[in-house]
């Protein structure tokens, strides 16, 4: 198909016209340069139309998305004739007689060129988001600045304005703008007996970039006891010296809210426990690698030697077992009787009658005779006179109480009048004396029946000796000390308060036990029954310092805190 | 030109196309896989007394590459912005970016220790996971709309579809020319105010409740419905003018939703940046308040 292609420009009021010829099966149109006919009009997809001769005639069709209009109709495809008007966009092309030889003949003509039109619409439209009110640069200052202001500049402020306290005071720890910026820093809640001076930062952290030392803790726990003797034996001035260089805050740890803060790991403690019998062996301390596995047999502390008196320290697996030596006599098999006394009308015995709680519940209040045995065991010492009870606790005074009694009451009632009846009867011949002649003169009475009633009282198996030892060394009336103890595992601490839903007989195997001399103190697996490791899922979860102590207040205070004062910011402050 | 000459332009240019996401064949996933990987190990290494947070060893080296990441990401905005380096660096800055920015994640909650509260740090903690979000959003759009975009231009731009809008409004003049008035009007408000783009709720939403356009094709129905008695001449023009007009409607919608897909890949930039700026802030006085009270 050979074809004359006419394009016709406007420049003003003039027409340009500029003609070529083509030969070619297939016309194309569109504004790629590779079209037999380019419309360079960014209206125009790249290829708009085709152009071929067809079985009836010159054929157009649609090639693109711009639509093609015959005569202004819209069409995909027709035939069209001499005279046709074809658009594609913004381009006229119309059909001419083709000259001599020629298949077709068309000119093209851009009857609507961009322009004003495309300028009016973009001046209407804002595209992109740039074009809108929206900008990253304003904002992201106004963030950045905002929040160093907030968080950083005023939180600085609030704390330089709260520097000047160094002793805790009641004060809010959410009161005032100055505190919502210091709790702006806060990284956890402080423990409960911090939490209300937590609006005062610089009571701990005093200095600036400085971490918090030892001094702003001792300024209130100035008494905080040590954890081993400052003189204790050869080998522990290095863990002395190690101890004293440790801070405070390497193991209580702070901001961790209502979780204790002291560091509850075994493994902090056994790193040093797991040696020390080798490195202080003078020390007499067993090595303890964790619990339950790891940790010693308990060893009870016991009167060794009751005159001394000599304490020892005993592990409860040792055989023959453990025995202490309180110089009392006494058996609790013969107390817990189930079925109690009857003939003395005593119901049976349980431990809490003599097994006193503190008033915290952890321990127990020391036995006494008063409190304990009295009620039941009365030191009667005159058959005639049952209401009267010698006196307990003193065996150097018993002999003058009971002189005394006896001498009151003769100045009271006189020589009773049966001795002095006896004094001046006869007795019948044949009948043999029935008792000692009491005497009438009331001196002799009185020494006389004195006698008689320490006889009683101190003598084997009925008076004192019924349940304490005699102690021939200090004489005929006098009794061995008790050495009673309170505690047999002083070094670890045993809540009985917590432990209240056992019964007594769960860990003291009390009702078998006729000695005094039984340590009825429960050994480890006792414990290890119910409580189990720190990672323990399906038994109490039981840390070394769940029975031990660290700070122990006996041994005088962990650190000097004569230089305390030095460190406090107060003085830096008043020197601004 | 030798066959290599060829091979060698070949692969440049597949290079130069390669997405962010795989760029050298995931070469920054694989790292931010591997520094997740050593974070988790860190952490489960080292059991500090008290439990882990970031006050520990552990914690302050989980922290310290968290802040490094997080200033080198923020450099990325500065770095984009420099286009006399090559690009195929920008690729491999963008492909870093977004990685490592993922990674961030588990990095900066282990350095955390699960230790969260009221505070600067949570907040700074919280900016980070925001400007992570908005960032995957970002990678989200750009895995998205880039295809839609093509899918919606068909091979014209913005400007040409604009340029054909413009035609068919000068047609529209013309075509309305021997139309009554009422009819007439209807045709010059849509011309007259043309409008693709706009405020940010229009450009995000694609929806145009003013557009003249809509309101002449309803017009016009109105206006064959109440017309009693109508000049044949005028039926062909208002036929005529109703076909200009659902043309143009159907091209202002092709170009109002180019301008929608562009709007949604650059909408999170908006949220990012910001927060990114608060986010160094945050950062900075974390830092500083972590040391400052030691």
């Amino acid at each position: 198909m050979q074809a004359e292609i006419t394009f016709l420009t406007q420049r003003g009021t003039a027409a340009i016209r500029r003609s070529g010829r083509v030969t070619t099966e297939r016309l194309r149109f569109g504004r790629g340069t590779n079209n037999e006919v380019p419309l360079p009009d960014i209206r125009v997809p790249l290829s708009a139309a085709v152009l071929y001769q067809g079985q009836d005639g010159l054929f157009i069709e649609k090639s693109g998305d711009l639509p093609l209009r015959i005569n202004g109709q819209p069409t995909q495809g027709a035939l069209v004739r001499i005279g046709d008007e074809i658009g594609i966009g913004p381009y006229r092309i119309l059909l001419h007689e083709p000259p001599a030889g020629l298949d077709v003949a068309f000119s093209v003509e851009l009857a609507r060129p961009i322009g004003d039109s495309l300028q009016r619409i973009v001046e209407h439209s804002s595209i992109g988001l740039e074009a809108t009110h929206l900008s990253k640069r304003r904002p992201s200052w106004v963030l950045f600045l905002v929040l160093i202001a907030a968080a950083l500049v005023a939180p600085i402020l609030a704390y330089e304005e709260s520097g000047r306290v160094t002793a805790p005071t009641a004060v809010s720890a959410a009161g005032g703008t100055g505190g919502a910026f210091r709790a702006a820093w806060n990284p956890g809640q402080l423990s409960n007996a911090h939490r209300y001076f937590a609006n005062q930062c610089a009571t701990c952290h005093r200095v600036p970039f400085t971490a918090v030392r030892d001094s702003a803790c001792l300024g209130c726990h100035k008494g905080i006891g040590a954890h081993v003797p400052a003189t204790q034996a050869a080998g522990t001035a290095a863990l002395h010296a190690d101890l004293q260089n440790r801070r405070c805050a390497d193991c209580h740890i702070e901001h961790r809210g209502l979780d204790s803060l002291v560091l509850r790991e075994g493994a902090l403690c056994v790193k040093c426990h797991r040696s020390l019998a080798q490195k202080t062996p003078a020390a007499g301390i067993l090595d303890v690698t964790a619990f339950p596995d790891g940790h010693p047999q308990f060893r009870a502390t016991v009167v060794a030697d009751p005159s001394g008196p000599t304490l020892a320290k005993v592990t409860l697996d040792r055989m023959p077992k453990p025995a202490d030596h309180p110089d009392l006599v006494f058996s609790h098999k013969a107390h817990l009787r189930r079925r109690g006394f009857p003939a003395l009308g005593i119901k049976p015995m349980v431990c809490s009658q003599c097994h006193v709680a503190e008033p915290s519940g952890q321990g127990f209040l020391p036995i006494t005779f008063k409190g304990q045995c009295q009620s039941c065991h009365k030191l009667r010492f005159d058959i005639d006179l049952p209401w009267k009870q010698g006196p307990h606790g003193d065996d150097r005074a018993v002999a003058g109480a009971v002189e005394g009694f006896y001498a009151a009451q003769v100045v009271e009632h006189g020589v009773p009048a049966a001795a002095v009846r006896q004094e001046i009867e006869r007795r019948l011949p044949g009948n043999a004396s029935t008792s000692t002649p009491m005497p009438a003169a009331p001196r002799a009475w009185v020494a006389q029946k004195t006698e008689a009633a320490l006889a009683v009282i101190f003598k084997s198996k009925e008076g004192c000796f019924y349940c304490h030892l005699a102690d021939p060394r200090r004489g005929r009336f006098r009794v061995a000390p008790v050495r009673m103890l309170i505690r047999f595992l002083p070094m670890a601490r045993f809540d009985h308060a917590s432990h209240r839903a056992l019964d007594c007989e769960d860990c003291h195997a009390a009702r078998q036990s006729q000695s005094s001399a039984n340590l009825l103190i429960p050994g480890i697996k006792r414990c290890t029954t119910c409580h189990g490791a720190e990672s323990a899922a399906f038994k109490a979860e039981t840390t070394c310092v769940s029975c031990h102590v660290f700070h122990r207040h006996e041994l005088g205070p962990m650190r000097e805190t004569a230089g305390v004062s030095k460190m406090t910011r107060a003085p830096e402050k008043a020197k601004r | 030109m030798s066959i290599s000459d060829h091979a060698g332009a070949a692969a440049a240019r597949t290079d130069r196309h390669e997405s962010f996401l795989v760029y050298k064949r995931f070469r920054f996933l694989k790292i931010a896989v591997a520094a997740i990987a050593v974070s988790l190990a860190l952490y489960i290494v080292d059991a500090p007394y008290g439990g882990r947070y970031g006050g520990t060893w552990a914690g302050y080296v989980l922290g310290t590459v968290a802040a490094l990441i997080i200033l080198w990401l923020t450099w990325f905005g500065y770095r984009k912005r420099s286009y006399l380096k090559p690009e195929a660096k920008l690729v491999a800055w963008l492909s870093a970016h977004v990685y490592l920015g993922l990674a961030l994640i588990v990095i900066a909650t282990l350095h955390t220790g699960f230790h969260f509260g009221r505070n600067v740090h949570t907040v700074a903690y919280v900016l980070m996971c925001l400007v992570i979000a908005t960032g995957m959003f970002g990678v989200y759009t750009y895995g998205r709309y880039p295809q839609r975009m093509t899918e919606n231009r068909r091979g014209l731009t913005l400007r040409g579809m604009l340029g054909r809008i413009a035609s068919l409004d000068d047609e529209l003049r013309s075509a309305a020319l021997g139309v009554d008035d009422a009819t007439a009007a209807l045709v010059e408000r849509s011309v007259a105010t043309t409008q693709v783009g706009g405020s940010l709720w229009e450009q995000l939403s694609g929806q145009y409740p003013g557009c003249r356009t809509a309101a002449a094709l309803a017009g016009l129905d109105w206006l064959d419905r109440v017309s009693v008695s109508v000049s044949p001449e005028q039926v062909r023009a208002t036929r005529q003018l109703r076909m200009l007009l659902e043309e143009k409607a159907l091209l202002l919608a092709r170009a109002r939703r180019d301008v929608t897909y562009k709007a949604m890949m650059e909408v999170w930039l908006y949220i990012h940046v910001p927060l990114s700026f608060a986010l160094v802030a945050a950062l900075l006085a974390h830092v500083i308040a972590v040391f400052y009270l030691w």
